[in-house]
């Protein structure tokens, strides 16, 4: 027989809050069912509210690793993703947030990891350091990231320009990257709104994009990012 | 459910029915009181050093914090003295698999927090036969799901972990839930849960006092033969002392098999801490968690429980058994 291996948590040993903010984060059974919970309610009010249409779920690739990138309005775009993932990615899907907007306070910290996953990264100075743990985590295997490459969400309901950043996560590796334009977030709530207007919501999902061959440096990282919006673009039509 | 059932579960007015239950409660906040106290005057005297004197309050408070959580529920009533041990239970259950990986197995995760919580079921209905009948049924559970994966490699570990969470941490320890269906719950209970923690204490001081030999230098190299024959001493002392007058005219009550009793929950306590050290030095960690500060882990903290209550359980079922003129299957009947 062979010998037993024991792979602790790779958050093991942190306290509740550096878990909260640590991008090693691992997920057990309470968060699971708690996303679980949550992912059903909303799934409910999406279909109720916004008579959430989805097209292209075929182009969803079956496994983990991937990226599910989309252009960003509204605080809904991260739930509907979510939701539009199937059931057994549960747990492993991970909406990246902005830190100082959902992470600075306690209870929103909590809401954001327990309901959504969410790992936080901070513009102002998230560097490459983060990205690289993100590359890591996503290279090690089953994680589904769901990321809005424009870095914000549109005040004007024109999509903005993709950084570069969502490069260092892929570039030169064999995970996709699959792309999807939100129609309708912007009407349904905006970012100068809170509470949600009863607009009807589409989701189009794209082919999932390889990046094998682009090199892992600034140029390749532009070209990528350039690629992707111009995917998501496409599905805008 | 009758009169008298009721009033186990919710009957929080019975709390001191028992002079012992009123003694302990009050012994023990009068030790955490004392403590406070010699923690303040060796300040005040300049005999502590900041990083002493922090690690005193900080134990001082988790315990200060830990007492009601311990002592309340076994006061307030049994319902809530078998619910305050499933949360153990399931805590103590996430601190390992965390520890181990085994989180990771999510569906056989399920099963074992499904052993827990059939677990507690039998416990409170007070049946017996399906209190012994959920570990094996949650080992074939383990056994078929884990094959589901289809995934040989690394079969045997998947499913032992899975099944010495559950023993442990379901099992073992639901045994001193069982114990709430006993008429007379709260003296014993009680007497077990202080004297355990006693155990530790009094092997830690005995230890530093007397303590030369090392008797497991690879498993926990802080633990002496001083610290182990001293807490031997001590806890037989105290829980045969204590004891009397908890099964005062029971099939218990004799010297000897007071005695047996206090030698059974010094031993097995004693082993239950070294068994979870060497869980933590397999796996090559150091605490268990971060829940209690000062402590460590959950487990750091309860690991003498594990295999203290089981021992106890069936030794004093032996001589007088538990909750035996209590109705049985209160809610399934039969």
């Amino acid at each position: 027989m062979e010998e037993w291996r024991f792979e602790p948590a790779h958050d093991f040993g942190l306290s509740a809050k550096q878990r909260r903010l640590s991008l090693r984060r691992e997920v057990g059974l309470e968060s699971a069912i708690s996303c679980f919970l949550w992912r059903s309610i909303t799934r409910v009010y999406l279909a109720i509210a916004h008579r959430l249409k989805i097209r292209g779920r075929e182009n969803l690739p079956a496994n983990a690793p991937f990226i599910l990138v989309a252009n960003h309005a509204s605080h809904l775009d991260a739930i509907i993703l979510g939701g539009i993932l199937p059931l057994r990615f549960v747990g492993a899907v991970f909406p990246i947030a902005a830190g100082d907007t959902f992470f600075t306070k306690r209870a929103s910290s909590i809401f954001a990891t327990a309901f959504m996953n969410a790992l936080p990264i901070w513009r102002k100075n998230c560097g490459a350091h983060s990205l690289g743990d993100l590359r890591e985590r996503l290279l090690k295997g089953a994680c589904v990231y769901i990321l809005f490459p424009e870095g914000t969400r549109t005040r004007t309901g024109e999509m903005a320009p993709f950084k570069p950043g969502l490069g260092r996560l892929v570039a030169r590796t064999n995970i996709p990257i699959v792309p999807c334009y939100l129609d309708g977030t912007f009407a349904a709530l905006p970012a100068s709104r809170t509470v949600p207007r009863w607009k009807k919501i589409s989701a189009r999902i794209g082919k999932p994009l390889l990046f094998a061959n682009t090199t892992n440096d600034r140029a390749g990282w532009q070209s990528l990012a350039a690629t992707v919006e111009e995917a998501v673009r496409a599905l805008a039509t | 459910m009758n009169l008298a059932t009721r009033e186990r579960l919710f009957g929080f007015r019975h709390a001191f029915d028992s002079p012992v239950t009123l003694w302990i409660t009050i012994a023990v906040i009068a030790a955490l009181l004392i403590a406070a106290l010699i923690i303040w005057l060796l300040r005040a005297a300049g005999r502590s050093s900041d990083k002493l004197h922090d690690e005193l309050v900080k134990r001082v408070v988790s315990w200060a914090v830990m007492t009601p959580l311990l002592l309340g529920p076994v006061l307030l009533g049994a319902a809530w003295t078998i619910l305050a041990v499933a949360i153990l239970s399931i805590l103590c259950y996430r601190e390992f698999a965390r520890a181990t990986g085994f989180f990771r197995h999510r569906s056989l995760s399920i099963v074992v927090v499904l052993g827990i919580i059939a677990t507690t079921f039998a416990i409170a209905d007070h049946w017996y036969g399906f209190f012994v009948a959920v570990p094996p049924l949650t080992m074939v559970l383990l056994a078929m799901v884990a094959i589901l994966r289809d995934e040989p490699r690394g079969y045997t570990q998947r499913v032992s972990l899975g099944v010495i969470s559950f023993l442990l941490f379901g099992h073992c320890l639901g045994h001193l839930g069982y114990m709430a269906n006993d008429a007379d719950f709260r003296p014993i209970v009680m007497l077990i849960i202080l004297t355990v923690e006693l155990n530790d204490v009094f092997a830690y001081i005995t230890g530093k006092t007397f303590g030369h030999r090392k008797i497991t230098p690879q498993t926990s190299p802080n633990k002496t033969l001083g610290g182990a024959v001293g807490a031997l001493v001590l806890t037989t002392t105290l829980v045969s002392t204590v004891g009397h007058f908890v099964f005062a005219g029971s099939g218990v009550d004799t010297p000897a098999k007071l005695i047996g009793l206090g030698l059974i929950v010094s031993v097995a306590g004693q082993f239950g801490d070294l068994m979870v050290s060497s869980i933590k030095r397999d796996i090559g960690i150091k605490d268990m968690g971060v829940t209690i500060p000062g402590h460590g882990g959950l487990l750091d903290r309860f690991d003498s429980m594990l295999l203290v209550a089981p021992a106890v359980f069936h030794y004093i079922a032996f001589f007088r058994g538990f909750g035996i003129d209590q109705p049985a299957r209160i809610f399934t009947g039969g």
